[in-house]
Parts: structure tokens; C-alpha cells; sequence
């Protein structure tokens, strides 16, 4: 209890300075502002805003970073609430009600409900994450390289068997996402490996490049279908952006009830947003007194996937920051970006950086409290950005992928590379096959092919050392439980 | 045809040939000897089985997946676009170097927006000239990254 509270003050030493304190403003607004984009999601933001941390020391490159991610999490739902419109999936719920209160005349409310929501599930959320970090932390740093294979190893596996979807098409974007990660020079040997002769791929393949390739540029692509939408609302309908007493005291118990369920869902690899916000406006009308009034604009069926949200994404924070694993597609986007600047999310962040951990874990209290300050009063100016249509929007989006991808390593070749990933991830999402997998695969494939050559080499080439530790078989059998639960559960849908 | 029926011979071509690139890599004289081979090798035939049991998955008549639909026909015009945005994305890369930032930035945007926003030449003018020019200061400028010079760059004083 002591070592947290020193720490948080540590952290928010490191996040209290003018300059982290204006980032975060920037960040938020702009993470805000794509997030708001019908369309595009928080991983679509962090993908294309991050060359605006390079050249910033690791601390404030984070913090905007982070203030990046929940500023595109506070905007997802003003799509959803003023033109039934989700930014990204985990939006959808916010569309159920958000949108009839619009149709209402209570947008106003609606907006304000979301961001007040949001801060509360998000400031929760990050309680829960403060006190929960340090102990997995202490925990994972005695894993030596069985445990962390047989971890990533559950973590991969989970990401496809808990989220929805074809079990087998999981399991192949994540093969693919694997063999990816290994190209180039091997770490360990020093052999060259797939590159079939490329020898711009002899450092192997900046695993950035390709989430701007599917997060930005295939974003770009799925919405050419429906570029010539105009998006209209009445802006003198919107109404006041405030809430009464009456409607908060209807929202509070279930704001505080979709909270805990949010952070848990977080925490669990493959269960991201989409999921916590359903299950919690399931949960909720399970709960109410008039479940009929569900979908016609009542605000609790608002409030209450939105806490969830916000509190998951903190939630998602937990294996990030301590474990390095990130749980779903926007999280190993966020990942990468630290990756990028040296930051290597882990048990080790904790103890060799705690500046770094504590600051991020500081600044996202105090961007909370800035985003609702944003999202209330400016409610109105912000929500005009929806008009700018797709067609001056989507080239934008595009302009800035690029650029981006160009900057990590100013190579020609790694913008080739974003076409083709581009390119790919469309027919990825024609064949159905869901993408986040592959991109965890990806960043994961280096560090799990090495936690498993040292395992292997530690127990002279004998694949039982992972049934041996006790704490690796827990995982090999966590992830072949999660394997054959995922099994039967789908063989029961298709009987049914 | 349907989606896992393709994606599972996609499976299979990928992990066939994967698998056989990494049979072929040179064994290690010392140390971990299977080192660099095993854990491609085991990513190879995990893929190649994928492969295989999503096809397997397809062979019930009444329980097969969509079929496929890649909507060249009806979608042709997107189809066009993504084509004509791959090549400016590549030629993009290929030109940033020689024609500096400014210009081929504005080239590339403007190629862009001619496909995606059709028929509005004066807005897209305008977002090919703000585009790299507000970029420019963020990133080069404010930011101080060393961005790629031309002839536009070099007569800047910043």
C-alpha cells in the first residue's frame, strides 16, 4: 500500500509538468477527434498519430500516447450517438440508445451522459489498475523462459477462443502473423531466414509497418464502399450538454455496476471493448425495472456500456503494462508504439523505469479529468467535425499512415510494405479472417520463438520443461481448456 | 467457392512452403542445434493442419461458410481505386527522396484525392497544398525531424 502511494507520486511528478500536461491536452483532442471519425477506431488514432511522439522523451511520448488511445476511446461514441454511425465496434451498444435520445431532442444529454460515463468507468478503472499492477508485476518477474513461452502461448490462443468468430480463421491469421515475425536475421543464430533474397528484409519487418498498413490504410479502404454518405444533423437540436440530478441518480448504480465487469473483460486477453459493452447492456436491461424502454433512448442503456468501455481499456492496461502482452488489436497498436520508443512494456518496466510505468499510470488519471473537460464544454464545436465528409477525410487518414510508416525508418521499401500489408488485410477481411490476431502474433513471435529456444536449450531440448514449472503447465492448460471450451461452444451454436 | 475452402488452400500453400524454406536452412554447427529451424518448422505444420481442417470444416453441405465474395464485379470501381492507391502509395515511396518532401507529399495527396474525393479538383488542390505544408512545420519544424530536402526544402530558412 505504501510502495503504491509512493510510486503514483513519482508518477505524477513525472506527468505533473507543463509541457506533459499540454500533450496530453493535444493528444486527447486529437485521439478525440479520430476516434469521433464514422468509421475509424482508437487503433486507426494510435496508428496514425504516432509520429508526433518521435523526438519526445520516452515519459511524454507515452503519456501522449496514452492520451491519444482514450481521447479515441471518449470519441468513439459521438458517431454512434449523433449518427448511428459506430467509430469502431465497441461503439455499436453506444448507437442502441445514443442515437434515439438524439432522435429525441436529447442529444445534449446523450453527449454529456457519454463523457461522464466514461470518466467514471475510466477513473475507476485506473484505481483498480493502480493496485493491481504492481502485485502482476512482482509475480511475472520471477517467470523465466518456459513461463513466459506457455504465457504468450495462452495469450495467443485466448485471443481467438474468447472473442467471436471462426475458430480456424483465428488460428490462421495468427500462423501467418507468426511466420512474419520471423523474418529477417535471427537474433540468437544470426542466420537469415524467408527472406527469399530481399535483402531489405534482412532486419526483418518493422512490425509498425504493418499495423499502418491494417489500421490505417485497409480502414481506408473498407469505407470506400460508402464514401458518398453525406452526414447531416441538426446542430440547434442538440440541446444543452448537461445532465440532472434526476438522470445522473438513474445512471449512477449502473455506471458502478458496468465498471468492475468492464475492467475484467479488459484484463482477459481477446475480450476487448466490444465484448464488455455488450455483455454489460445485456446485464443492465437484465437488471432494470422497464427492459422494455431498452433501445428507445433510455440513458442508463447509454451510461452503462460506455463506463464498461472505458474501465475495459484500463482493464487492457494491466497485461500491457506488466506482462508486455496486449489483449486486443488497439492495445498491440499501442504496444508498437512504445516499442518504438525504446519503452519495452514488462515486469522490468516496473522496476527499472517506474518513472515510466508510474508517470503513464499518473497521466492517464489526470487525462481522464482533461477529456472530460474537453468533451463537455467543447461537446458541440468537436461534434461539427462529423460533417467533414469521408471524401476529404479518408485521404487525410491516408496522407498521415503513410508518413508515418515513412519516418520510422525512412525507407522507401517499408511504404511498399504498407501497400501490400494494405492489400492484404482487405482480403483478409473479405475471407473473414479477423486481423487483431495476426498483429498480436506479430509483435508476440519474436519474444515467444526466444522464451522457447531458451527453454528448450535450459532443459537440453526437452519440450517437457513446460509441464514441469508449475506455473507453465497452469497456462498450457489454461490455454487447452480456453481451446476446448471454444470447440464445444461453437459445435453447440452450429447444432442449434 | 467458399471462404474457409480458400483460406484453407491459401493455409496450405503458405505453410507447404514455408515449412520447405525452413527444412532448407543450414543446420547449426554447435550450440542449440535445431535452433533457428524448430520453432518455423512447428509454425509451417500448424499452418499446413489450419489449412486442412478448415476445409474439413466446409465438407457438411448444410453447415458450409459464405461463399466468397470479392465483388469485382460490383464493386469494380472500388476495386479500380484500391489498385490506383497502391501504385501511388509505392510510387510515393519512390519518388520522396529525389522530389523532397513538399512536392512529392503534395503529388501523392493529390493523386489520393482525385480518386477518392472525384470531380472537386479546386478542394483537392487545396488539401494537396495545406497537407504538406501544416505537416511539414509539425514534423519538421516543431517536432525537428530531418525530413527528406528538394528544392522547396532547401530555399526554406528552417
Amino acid at each position: 500500500m505504501q510502495s503504491i502511494l509512493t510510486n503514483l507520486s513519482i508518477g505524477l511528478q513525472t506527468a505533473f509538468t507543463f509541457t506533459n500536461i499540454l500533450w496530453v491536452f493535444i493528444g486527447g483532442t486529437l485521439g478525440t477527434i479520430i476516434g469521433m471519425l464514422p468509421g475509424l477506431g482508437p487503433a486507426t488514432a494510435v496508428a496514425i498519430l504516432i509520429p508526433i511522439t518521435f523526438g519526445m522523451n520516452p515519459a511524454t511520448a507515452l503519456i501522449t500516447m496514452a492520451a491519444v488511445y482514450y481521447g479515441a476511446m471518449f470519441g468513439g461514441s459521438r458517431a454512434a450517438i449523433m449518427l448511428n454511425i459506430p467509430g469502431d465496434a465497441s461503439a455499436i451498444v453506444s448507437c442502441f440508445d445514443g442515437y434515439p435520445m438524439t432522435k429525441k431532442g436529447k442529444a445534449g444529454t446523450a453527449l454529456a451522459i457519454s463523457a461522464i460515463a466514461s470518466f467514471i468507468g475510466g477513473t475507476i478503472g485506473m484505481i483498480f489498475l493502480i493496485f493491481l499492477s504492481q502485485p502482476v508485476a512482482s509475480a511475472a518477474l520471477k517467470f523465466g523462459p518456459a513461463e513466459m513461452f506457455s504465457l504468450m502461448a495462452f495469450a495467443l490462443v485466448a485471443t481467438i477462443t474468447l472473442s467471436e468468430g471462426n475458430l480456424l480463421k483465428g488460428l490462421f491469421s495468427i500462423v501467418v502473423g507468426l511466420m512474419l515475425s520471423t523474418i529477417g536475421i535471427d537474433p540468437l543464430a544470426g542466420v537469415v531466414r524467408f527472406t527469399y533474397g530481399v535483402s531489405s528484409l534482412n532486419e526483418g519487418i518493422d512490425f509498425l509497418v504493418i499495423i499502418i498498413g491494417v489500421y490505417a490504410v485497409t480502414e481506408v479502404y473498407k469505407n470506400l464502399k460508402s464514401i458518398d454518405r453525406v452526414y447531416e444533423f441538426d446542430s440547434k437540436s442538440i440541446g444543452k450538454v448537461k445532465v440532472s440530478k434526476e438522470e445522473f441518480k438513474q445512471c449512477i448504480v449502473p455506471m458502478l455496476r458496468s465498471t468492475p465487469l468492464g475492467f475484467i473483460i479488459g484484463v482477459l486477453p481477446g475480450m476487448g471493448g466490444t465484448i464488455a459493452t455488450f455483455m454489460s447492456y445485456a446485464m443492465e436491461k437484465n437488471l432494470s425495472k422497464h427492459p422494455e424502454e431498452f433501445g428507445k433512448g433510455t440513458i442508463e442503456g447509454l451510461a452503462a456500456p460506455e463506463a464498461a468501455n472505458n474501465a475495459c481499456s484500463c482493464g487492457a492496461m494491466v497485461p500491457l503494462l506488466t506482462l508486455g502482452i496486449p489483449g486486443s488489436g488497439t492495445t498491440a497498436v499501442m504496444l508498437g508504439a512504445l516499442m518504438l520508443l525504446g519503452v519495452r512494456p514488462g515486469p522490468t518496466l516496473f522496476t527499472d523505469h517506474p518513472e515510466i510505468a508510474w508517470g503513464v499510470i499518473a497521466s492517464m488519471l489526470i487525462g481522464n479529468i482533461i477529456l472530460l473537460i474537453i468533451n463537455l464544454p467543447l461537446a458541440i464545436p468537436l461534434v461539427q467535425l462529423l460533417r467533414v465528409p469521408q471524401r476529404i477525410m479518408l485521404p487525410i487518414v491516408m496522407g498521415l499512415g503513410l508518413i508515418g510508416a515513412y519516418f520510422l525508418n525512412y525507407s522507401s521499401f517499408d511504404l511498399i510494405l504498407v501497400m501490400v500489408s494494405a492489400l492484404v488485410g482487405y482480403i483478409f477481411v473479405i475471407l473473414e479472417v479477423p486481423l487483431p490476431p495476426l498483429v498480436l502474433a506479430l509483435i508476440l513471435g519474436g519474444t515467444t520463438e526466444q522464451s522457447f529456444r531458451n527453454a528448450m536449450v535450459l532443459s537440453d531440448g526437452n519440450p517437457a520443461i513446460f509441464f514441469q514449472k508449475p506455473i507453465s503447465a497452469v497456462f498450457i492448460v489454461l490455454a487447452g481448456v480456453s481451446l476446448v471450451y471454444a470447440l464445444v461452444k461453437r459445435r453447440r451454436q452450429v447444432a442449434k | 467457392m467458399t471462404t474457409n475452402i480458400l483460406t484453407g488452400i491459401i493455409s496450405i500453400v503458405l505453410g507447404l512452403v514455408y515449412s520447405i524454406t525452413a527444412l532448407r536452412l543450414p543446420r547449426m554447427a554447435m550450440g542449440d542445434r535445431l535452433g533457428p529451424k524448430i520453432f518455423p518448422y512447428f509454425v509451417g505444420i500448424v499452418t499446413i493442419i489450419t489449412g486442412i481442417a478448415m476445409i474439413l470444416q466446409d465438407r457438411n453441405p448444410e453447415k458450409r461458410s459464405k461463399k466468397v465474395d470479392f465483388g469485382f464485379k460490383e464493386h469494380k470501381n472500388v476495386w479500380i481505386k484500391i489498385g490506383l492507391l497502391t501504385i501511388a502509395g509505392i510510387v510515393f515511396g519512390l519518388i520522396i527522396d529525389g522530389l523532397g518532401y513538399m512536392i512529392a507529399t503534395a503529388l501523392f495527396i493529390f493523386s489520393v484525392s482525385m480518386l477518392i474525393n472525384k470531380g472537386k479538383l479546386v478542394q483537392n488542390i487545396v488539401i494537396a497544398v495545406l497537407f504538406p505544408v501544416v505537416t511539414y512545420f509539425v514534423f519538421g519544424v516543431a517536432l525537428k525531424l530531418s525530413l527528406p530536402r528538394g528544392i522547396i526544402e532547401t530555399m526554406l530558412p528552417f
